[in-house]
This record gives structure tokens, C-alpha cells and sequence, in this order.
């Protein structure tokens, strides 16, 4: 199983839930964090933004599933057709063992 | 090494630091998020508390379609919830037993939404105040 780790700009939320919803992933865990990216933030003359708010959502996948959901991201998180700085990042990460604490056993 | 990602109900935070002090475990990382977990396939799970909620509700409403909808999206998973994630790092063979003592401070009557467990292979991680790392750095 898979952990998916996506950056994505807040005002996508709604419509990333949606759109995961629609394509068979309902579960995810949503945290508002600040953060930066390669670009060092956002440069306006002296001032600069480097805690600029995004959405981290994370959801947690079987193994083939993988390319769908990271298709799901990419079409809906992007901005535009050729995508902005800060649209964000997806992290995958590998998941050795998953509880379901009502059914008090193992599995998604 | 392990990473124990623990998803649980805000109201079970409390039970859940005395389970793993109980566990032997004193270090975790929590923080607020918001989750949803698979949709109720089956309603009969969820009729009771919906019952219970519609009597409440219905005194005095004035559409009782629209108040059953928002009853039903209360209860059926399609909402997003706060609860409160749990980062814990632990030696291998302590996993199971945290597992354990996670799922007994959360398991609940409702049958659903009482969380999850996630565990991840960690590779290497250093105490800042030591410069110590791997398995020492831990606790």
C-alpha cells in the first residue's frame, strides 16, 4: 500500500475531493500547512512571502491504484493548461501495514 | 524503525496519550487535520444514530426532506471531520504493541469512524540535541 502526500494550492480543496470522490478514492486526511518551494517563496520588491498557505491531502492507496489517483491530482491541482509555480507537489511513499480501528483488524 | 501515522477522533486524544503511556510510549507529534474515511455501504449501520438525530431535529423544521439529507451527510461519511493525527516514531517490535493500545483507547459502538492506522518503514533519524542516530535516536 500506498501513502499519497499531495501539496496543493487551498482553493483547489473542494474540487480535489470532489474529483477523488468521483474517481473512487472518498477517504483522505486534509491538514492546512504553510510552506515553500524551490522558487524561495514569493518575492514582491523587499518583501518576501516564504510561509505561503497550501493544503496537504493525504490518502492512502492500494499499490496499483497509483497512476489513477496521481492522474486525478495532476488534471485538477493544476493551474491552467500548462500549470503555475505553486501548484504544488504529490509525495508517494510505501505503507508496510494499515488498521481500521471500527472493524479492529487489518485493511484498508 | 517505524512511523506510526494514527488517525483519531479529537474526543479520544485524551485516552489515546494515556494508551501509549500505558504502551511505554511518552514521545508522539499530533496535530489538528480534517478526514473522511470510506462511505457507509451499508445503511442499517448508521439507521439507529440517524433516528436519534432526525427525533431532535425534527421539532421544528420546515423542509423535512432537506433536514434528513443533512442528517444522512452527518453520519454516512461523506463529510470531512476533525480528528487529530498522530505521529509516532517506535523500534520495530514495539509496533504491535502501540497498534493494540492506538485501537483499544478508539474503538467505539458506531461501528464507523474511529480511524485509522498507517505504519511507514522510517530509514534514519537523528536526535538534534545528541547528534545520535537510527534505532538510538528513537527514545
Amino acid at each position: 500500500m500506498l501513502l499519497i502526500r499531495a501539496i496543493v494550492r487551498p482553493e483547489k480543496k473542494d474540487e480535489l475531493l470532489q474529483e477523488l470522490t468521483a474517481a473512487g478514492f472518498p477517504a483522505a486526511t486534509v491538514v492546512d500547512v504553510v510552506g515553500r518551494g524551490k522558487q524561495k517563496g514569493i518575492r514582491m520588491g523587499n518583501l518576501v512571502y516564504d510561509e505561503i498557505p497550501k493544503t496537504l491531502v493525504l490518502v492512502v492507496i492500494h499499490d496499483e491504484e497509483k497512476s489513477a489517483i496521481i492522474d486525478v491530482i495532476l488534471k485538477t491541482a493544476r493551474t491552467g493548461e500548462s500549470g503555475m509555480f505553486g501548484d504544488g507537489k504529490i509525495f508517494v511513499s510505501p505503507i508496510e501495514e494499515v488498521y481500521t480501528i471500527s472493524r479492529g483488524g487489518r485493511g484498508l | 524503525m517505524k512511523e506510526i501515522m494514527a488517525v483519531v477522533r479529537m474526543n479520544r486524544t485524551g485516552a489515546t496519550k494515556k494508551a501509549l503511556i500505558e504502551a511505554g510510549v511518552a514521545g508522539f507529534t499530533a496535530v489538528k487535520v480534517l478526514g473522511r474515511g470510506r462511505p457507509v455501504e451499508d445503511l442499517a449501520v448508521i439507521q439507529e444514530r440517524k433516528e436519534r438525530l432526525l427525533e431532535m431535529a425534527m421539532d421544528d423544521v420546515i423542509d423535512p426532506e432537506e433536514t434528513e439529507q443533512q442528517v444522512t451527510s452527518f453520519l454516512d461519511g461523506t463529510r470531512l471531520f476533525p480528528r487529530r493525527l498522530f505521529t509516532i516514531l517506535a523500534h520495530d517490535e514495539d509496533v504491535p504493541r502501540i497498534v493494540e493500545a492506538i485501537t483499544g483507547a478508539n474503538r467505539t459502538e458506531n461501528r464507523v469512524g474511529d480511524g485509522a492506522i498507517f505504519i511507514l518503514p522510517v530509514i534514519d533519524a537523528v536526535r538534534v540535541r545528541t547528534g545520535e542516530s537510527g534505532e538510538a535516536a528513537i527514545w
